[in-house]
């Protein structure tokens, strides 16, 4: 074999080799992975903003303090195409060739869970701001960290308020669209309905994006108390629509996620009013905080400022999420680039962050079912009155009394 | 037993959404022998106009109708030429081309939509859309939204102008004729561009209409489109392709199907449950349920 092709052999084989090359730099490059366009890039776009922000705020503080240096922060955004194998492909060039420190993870549970395997064979710790169903925690991926509680933790609380309610809920009907967050949270309402002895008279898993007025008009016959439905932002739409539409108002209605965001409300108007949803924070919970944002008005304004957009706890969990790796590499005295050694460390030292932030206390678990998840924060549940999210209970932490049971559409 | 009617009702209400979504892909492919995959798109620009219309004028989305109709086939009369460039080509195989053609007008859409629009769903706001009539005899009961039941009598508006239009009109008789055999139409003095782009505005302007009765019946969101255009395809491939006629049946068959399902059995297998259905038919009718598909 002749010179030429020898080293031209080589080239290529070191052209496929992943560099893991340490360039100088005094900036950490963070890497995001997340639904920019799709299904989800409602949900993809509501978790950017909450990333920039934190970047923002960081930045115009000068940048994260590590010794007695401050090293800003520079996203690099990689879209995961609302599919899970878009995501890891994206996650892996992210690593591979943009030499991130560590990542900012999806929206999505699906694309977080094709994710969690890429940053664990490279060993580059990733925290979800959104992702919330159970199965991600059940993988125990070392690197995978997630500010957002699973479904299993937040959707038991939003049962037991509804159950606390007079007249007491006897019944309710449960269904879930079928992806991986809309189905483990209509089954942790599910199970939360049996722990309280609530009868479930239909619990059905539908396919995603289906038009659900024939199964609503037979459950109208069946008369629920409760309606609990897992899924995203255009279904929950089309649900609250389908429901006016067929004329039936449950006494409650309960759903998860997308009722915080702006967009329900200004799809639906007055009739978004008095719908349930499960959530970890609002814009008026108590907190306290000396990182950042000193409480959550303060990030609320923030946001309002930044977006023209009112935040919610997706929004809110991301911000979180770069608060806990501005803690941990702190502790560790971390300065970029970080090296594979680093990265490791700063995996430990995620598991042992302890801070009160403005969205709540962060603290993931180390073990068990809800390991590496952000433990520290009280589900809240939350309704829509006169347009505006507000807490009605845990009763310590209510803001409002609930409005139960729902006023008929007909008379709104 | 009591819930079948209810059933069956909203069976055929699902049913009427699928003809309108399907009936002009049907009317363009049995004239033009184009496999429009912008269709689902066509639906979202059009919810979209009405979605910002309905919101400038606060007039209700059903009077817009004949304007975004307008709007839309304006369009359509403006890019048919470009398709047809595609699809007379000597090169490579027309029906290919104009399928990719009309994919990438769809990725085009959806990115320009997403670009303007934003992320976020909307609902288009109606007057008929907060009402609904009840019906109740013994233990049977029906309930009929009416803004479904004006998606139903749409349906069949548009239905019926469409065949009337091909069955009755001089222009149809020259849309016929240029679908048998082209050239002949031709040199009967059925000017083939003309006739071509004014089907192609009558099949944009329909689909623009139809997103605005989704919008006011469903959502409107720029991500959509391709639900709709996998809607589109299956109701026309089981209607038989380019029979024009048979779409209403199949449209009306894969809703009942989908609304049994939903009550009475798994809805997590209603998609199955049709897929099923459209492989056993094209096992025994490869042409569809009428064997009058091409």
């Amino acid at each position: 074999m002749n010179r030429t092709k020898v080293w031209a052999t080589l080239a290529a084989i070191a052209m496929t080799v992943p560099g893991r090359a340490q360039e100088a730099r005094s900036f950490y490059k963070v890497g995001v992975v997340t639904e920019l366009s799709g299904d989800l890039a409602t949900g993809g776009n509501v978790t950017k903003r909450g990333y920039d922000l934190w970047a923002q705020e960081v930045n115009a503080t000068g940048g994260i303090v590590v010794g007695k240096k401050k090293y800003p922060v520079k996203l690099s955004y990689a879209d995961a195409q609302s599919n899970p194998a878009q995501g890891a492909a994206a996650a892996e060039r992210l690593i591979t060739q943009e030499h991130v420190d560590f990542l900012l993870g999806p929206y999505s549970s699906g694309v977080t869970i094709a994710v969690g395997p890429v940053v664990e064979k490279y060993q580059v710790p990733m925290i979800t701001g959104s992702a919330e169903s159970p199965m991600i925690w059940l993988q125990k991926f070392k690197y995978t960290f997630g500010t957002i509680p699973p479904v299993n933790f937040t959707g038991a609380a939003a049962m037991r308020t509804l159950a606390a309610l007079s007249p007491a809920p006897r019944t309710a009907v449960v269904f879930g669209s079928n992806d991986t967050f809309s189905k483990a949270t209509a089954t942790a309402f599910n199970s939360a309905l049996e722990q309280l002895g609530i009868k479930v008279l239909k619990f059905n898993i539908v396919p995603e994006g289906q038009d659900l007025t024939p199964l609503l008009s037979a459950m109208k016959g069946m008369r629920p108390d409760i309606i609990a439905f897992g899924g995203h932002d255009e279904e929950l739409i089309k649900l609250v629509k389908d429901l006016h539409q067929i004329d039936f108002t449950p006494k409650a209605l309960l759903m998860h996620y997308g009722v915080t965001e702006p967009a329900f409300l200004e799809a639906l108007k007055g009739d978004a009013n008095q719908v349930f949803g499960g959530s970890v924070w609002t814009e008026t919970t108590r907190t306290s905080s000396k990182v950042l944002w000193k409480d959550s008005p303060t990030y609320a304004a923030a946001a309002m400022k930044a977006f023209g957009v009112a935040a919610d706890y997706t929004q809110g969990g991301c911000s979180a999420a770069g608060i806990a790796f501005q803690v941990a590499l702190q502790k560790i005295n971390a300065a970029p680039p970080l090296s594979d050694a680093k990265r490791v460390e700063l995996a430990k030292a995620l598991e042992a962050v302890d801070v009160e932030s403005f969205y709540g206390r962060i603290k993931f678990a180390t073990e068990g079912d809800y390991y590496h998840s952000n433990v520290g924060l009280s589900p809240l549940t939350v309704q829509i009155q006169n347009g505006v999210v507000k807490a009605v209970g845990p009763a310590k932490v209510a803001e409002a009394k609930a409005l139960y049971p729902m006023t008929p559409w007909a008379s709104r | 037993m009591e819930l079948m009617p209810q059933a069956l009702l909203d069976g055929i209400m699902l049913g009427a959404v699928y003809i309108i979504i399907a009936i002009a892909f049907s009317l363009v492919y049995g004239v033009m022998h184009v496999i429009d995959f912008a269709v689902g798109e066509w639906i979202m620009l059009g919810a979209f106009t009405g979605f910002h219309l309905t919101t400038w004028t606060r007039v209700d989305p059903f009077l817009l109708l004949p304007v975004v109709f307008i709007l839309f086939a304006g369009l359509g009369y403006l890019i048919q030429p470009l398709l047809q460039r595609v699809i007379s080509g000597h090169t490579g195989n027309p029906l290919l081309m104009g399928l990719v053609f009309t994919f990438g007008l769809s990725l085009m859409f959806r990115g320009l939509a997403q670009t303007l629009f934003g992320f976020y769903s909307h609902s288009i706001p109606s007057h008929f859309s907060t009402g609904s009539f009840f019906f109740q005899r013994g233990d049977f009961f029906l309930t009929v939204s009416t803004v479904r039941l004006a998606g139903l009598i749409y349906a069949g508006v548009i239905t019926a102008a469409l065949h009337y239009l091909l069955k009755y009109s001089d222009f149809g008789l020259g849309v016929r004729a240029l679908a048998q055999h082209k050239e002949a139409a031709g040199l009967m003095g059925v000017n083939n561009k003309r006739t071509s782009a004014s089907i192609y505005a009558v099949y944009t302007g329909t689909s623009a209409m139809t997103g605005v009765l989704i919008g006011t019946i469903l959502s409107v969101s720029a991500k959509m489109g391709p639900e709709y255009t996998i809607f589109a395809f299956f109701v026309v491939v089981l209607a038989g392709m380019g029979y024009l006629a048979g779409v209403p049946a199949a449209a009306l068959l894969l809703g009942i199907i989908q609304s049994v399902f939903l009550v009475y059995l798994d809805p997590g297998y209603t998609l199955l449950a049709v897929f099923a259905l459209l492989y056993l038919i094209l096992l025994v009718s490869p042409t569809g349920l009428f064997r009058k598909g091409v």
